[in-house]
This record gives structure tokens, sequence and C-alpha cells, in this order.
């Protein structure tokens, strides 16, 4: 499989230590990779660097061999199809459910279509589907900032399969919620993974969920991986690791102090 | 409180007595002249007595082109003042676009309405339409800076978010500056329209029109109780102005979920 995203160098601000050493990471296409770190060790930076929203001090990121940034007219092309759904989810709080999906479709759509909100039959269809699978279909007209935190994540959710993406990036999306939500949501997300068979790099907190989710987890320290874990038939695979050993991450995790 | 903010507080106090020193103001002279506020009032309430049907019309159709000058005025500018707003925040468009419309905004807002009211009346001559064309002016200028002040206090999340899809920065205004600010943008359509009420109402002192012209006339002819009977009924639109406006605040513009019934399913 051709590999659709590669990082080279994280840090932005590698402002004592040289963080900033040279390191190849390398996600492939159509695989669902978990990224765990303590925070603070440069994960929302990873992403952030892979959407364009950030541009790396030095080194370079590669993202369908197109060095993201938001402000270039070829990775805007590339922009709309990766679905990016920040830690603070980013939905337009005074606007409607379905409004809030539909701006995953807003790059697709003609001037007067988006400026009177005239969405096309086939535009609809495909918010209704979206929504359906998420569990809000008949919500649709609800304010944004009337839902429960669990709804909120499922409309940031449908509003990036939306885009019909082939990327999707996803920072932390169920860290605030209880253990059942979370799983609902996670299962939701890889199950919509599986079926596009996109690209996923997600964010977790919980390396236990990642384990349980993704095919792959990354382990972030200092903007680099150390380590990437797989999961066989419940057995963690250390695919390469780095400076740490399996072990020592996963003991990282139990301590909830730190 | 610091000795700081003391000596701040203490250079106040001084500069307001010393200005008042300055500019001759005496409030014996305030006492003095209460009595002549109980004349004034005793001859208001005779010739108030004394309104005939004449005025009763007068007051009327005066006051209605005064709420409509008021109207047209504030929803032109508003919808002028939008696209200049949207170029002046400083989030959505870069400095050589918001600093030469910020600086054409601010020479906008140095005129009082009642300036503009005077260039316009020797520009199209005497009536409403200068009054119009003033009130346009004052909300334009005065509304821009409302308008681009609350479009920047919104969210960077949801603008990173939709810029992070690719949007085009119509798209962005549509979808995200639009439903964000927009009870502070109704807020703001309201206060002007309250506002601009009252100020159309003494445009007539310099010819633009409106309720204001009966209200010179009748100063200058010293009728002080017509002109309290005109101003009573500007008092008593303005009081109904800002009633409906409260109402309408309360319900589109405050988003408290306080009160609101919930299903039971």
């Amino acid at each position: 499989m051709v590999p659709v995203l590669k990082t080279l160098v994280i840090m932005i601000s590698s402002k004592r230590r040289s963080h900033a050493q040279r390191h190849l990471n390398t996600f492939k296409a159509g695989i669902n990779y978990a990224i765990v770190g303590l925070s603070g060790s440069g994960k929302s930076t990873l992403l952030k660097l892979m959407n364009g929203m950030m541009v790396p001090s030095r080194g370079t990121v590669l993202v369908e061999d197109c060095k993201p940034d938001q402000r270039d007219r070829q990775f805007q092309k590339i922009m709309s199809r990766i679905g990016y759904i920040p830690q603070s989810l980013g939905l337009v709080r005074n606007s409607t459910v379905l409004d809030n999906v539909m701006m995953g479709a807003l790059p697709r759509m003609r001037l007067m279509q988006f400026l009177l909100k005239r969405y096309s039959e086939e535009d609809l269809e495909e918010a209704r589907r979206v929504l359906d699978k998420v569990g809000l279909l008949g919500k649709e007209d609800r304010k944004t900032y009337m839902l429960s935190g669990g709804e909120k994540r499922r409309v940031a959710i449908a509003r990036a399969f939306m885009q019909g993406p082939r990327i999707l990036l996803a920072d932390e999306i169920v860290s605030e919620l209880d253990g059942t939500t979370s799983r609902e949501i996670m299962n939701l997300v890889a199950d919509m993974q599986k079926d596009t068979r996109l690209t996923a790099v997600m964010i977790h907190h919980d390396i236990r969920l990642a384990l349980e989710f993704a095919d792959r987890v990354a382990v972030i320290q200092e903007g680099r991986r150390v380590m990437e874990l797989g999961v066989d038939n419940d057995t963690i695979l250390d695919f390469q690791s780095g400076d740490s050993t399996t072990q020592e991450i996963l003991e990282m995790y139990d301590d909830p102090k730190e | 409180m610091t000795p700081k903010s003391n000596l701040v507080i203490g250079m106040i106090g001084a500069l307001v007595v010393a200005g008042s020193w300055h500019i001759e103001a005496n409030p014996g002279e305030f006492v003095d002249g209460l009595p002549n506020l109980w004349l004034l009032g005793g001859e208001v309430v005779a010739e108030l007595a004394e309104v005939e049907y004449r005025m009763v019309d007068r007051a009327f159709w005066s006051m209605l082109e005064t709420i409509l000058m008021a109207f047209i005025g504030t929803m032109v500018g508003y919808a002028l003042a939008f696209p200049m707003s949207l170029l002046a925040s400083r989030n959505l468009t870069s400095k050589w676009v918001y600093a030469p419309m910020r600086g054409i905004l601010a020479a906008v807002r140095t005129f009082p309405s009642i300036m503009w009211a005077l260039l316009f009346v020797i520009m199209v001559g005497p009536g409403p339409f200068a009054g119009v064309l003033a009130i346009t002016m004052y909300t334009l200028g005065f509304v821009a800076k409302l308008q681009y002040e609350s479009m920047e206090t919104i969210d960077a999340d949801p603008m990173d978010a939709a810029s992070s899809i690719g949007l085009s920065k119509l798209q962005i205004v549509r979808f995200v500056v639009v439903p964000e600010s927009a009870s502070h943008l109704l807020g703001h359509l309201l206060y002007m329209f309250d506002y601009n009420v009252r100020q159309t109402s003494i445009l007539g002192l310099v010819g633009a029109g409106g309720i204001g012209f009966y209200i010179i006339t009748h100063i200058k002819f010293i009728q002080y109780g017509k002109t309290a009977f005109f101003m009573l009924v500007v008092l008593i639109t303005v009081l109904i102005v800002d009633w409906v406006s409260v109402k309408l605040r309360d319900r589109y513009v405050i988003k408290s979920q306080r009160g609101v019934v919930a299903d039971v399913p």
C-alpha cells in the first residue's frame, strides 16, 4: 500500500533541547492509526501539521505528496477531503445540526446554493444517510448548543464524513465522555473507517481504547514516534520500538497522575 | 485600593473641579433656577389643556414621518455597514484591507448625525430625505464598528474547523460568522433603531424633516406648552419603541434555557 501521509520532524517550537530530531513518521493508506502520548508531547500539533493549520519550522510534512498549507491552492483541494475533528469539535453553536453537517459538503457547492442554503437533493440525501449512521436522524433542526456532549461529537463526526474523506484526523474525540458513550462513538468511527477504507489518525488519551479500536498505535514523545504497536488476537505486537519499551509505555498510562 | 489607583481617582476628581471652574459652572445658579421650572410647568399644563385636534393631527403625522425616517435610515445604513464590517474584521481579512476600511469608517463616525443632516440639507435640499441620508451615514459609521467588534470576538475554533475543511471566506462568513454573531447583530439593529428614533426627532432643527421641525418652531415662538406637547409625543413613542425592542431582545438575543419547556416523553 502506498503511504499517504509522510511527516518528517514534528515539533514546531523546539525551545531548549533538540526535539526536532529527524524522524520519519509514515502513515499507510487505509489503516486506522491511534496516537498516544503524554500531554505536551506534540500529538495535537502533529494533526495540525497534517491538515496545514500549522507549518513546521523545519523539516517536511507530506500529505498525498503535497506540503500541507491552508493558504496553498493545490492543498486546498486535498483539504476538502481531510476530515478534521479538533478537540473542541469546532461546531457552530448557533446553527442547526443539518447546517453544521452540511459544512462538510460546502466545498462542492455553488455560490447561490450555499448563500441561500438551498441544498441539493443529493447533498440532503447524503446528510440524512450520515446522520442516520451517527444516530442523529430526526434531530437535524436542533440548534447545536442544545445538544449533549455525546451528541455534539456525533455531529462533528457526521460533518467529517459528509466531506467524503480520504483521511480522518481526530483529536481526543471521546476524552470527556463516560465509558459506554466513548465505546459507542469509537465503534461508530471504527465502522465508518472500515466502510470507507480511509486513513485515520486519531489521538487518544486512553491507551486501552487505542489498542481496542485502532489497527496500529503510535506512541509519540516530544513530537516523534518512539514506538508503533499493533494488536493481533489480543496480543500486543511491538512493530518498531524506540527509546522506551512497550512495558514502560503501558505503565506510564497505568499511573493515573502522570 | 493601591496608592496608584488612589492617585488616578484623585487626579480625575481634580480635573472635574478644574474643568467646572473653567466653564464657569455654578451650582448656585442651578438651585436659583429651580423655581423657573415650576413656572414653566404651570405654563405648560395650562397650555396643554388647550391642545387642539389640529396639533394632535400634526404630531401624529410628523411622528410617523420621524419613525419612518429612522427605520429607513437604520435599515439602509445597517445593510451598507455589514459588508464593510466584514472587510474591517481583523480575523477575516488582511491588514491591507481592514486598515483602510477602518480608517474610512472612523472618518464617517466623526460626524454627529446633526452635522450629516446639515450637509445633506445643503446637498439635496430641506426635507425628510436629507434626514434619512443623515441617519444612514450615522448608522453606517456607528454600527459597522459594533459589527466588526463582535465578529472579531467570535470563537476561533469553528473558524479553524471551517477553514480546515477548505471553505472559502464567503462560506465561512455565511456558515460561521453570521450564525455565531447573529444575536449580537440583531441586538445592534434594535439598539440602533431605538437610538435613531431619538435622534431623528431633532433633525428637524436643521430642516431635515420629522417632528423636530415643530419642536424648534414652537421654541422660537416661545410657545413652551406646544413644545412640551410635541416632546411628550416623542417621549411616549420612544418608550414604546424601547419596550418593543426589549421584548424582541428577550426573545431572540438572550439565549438562556431558563424557563424553556422541556418535552416530557
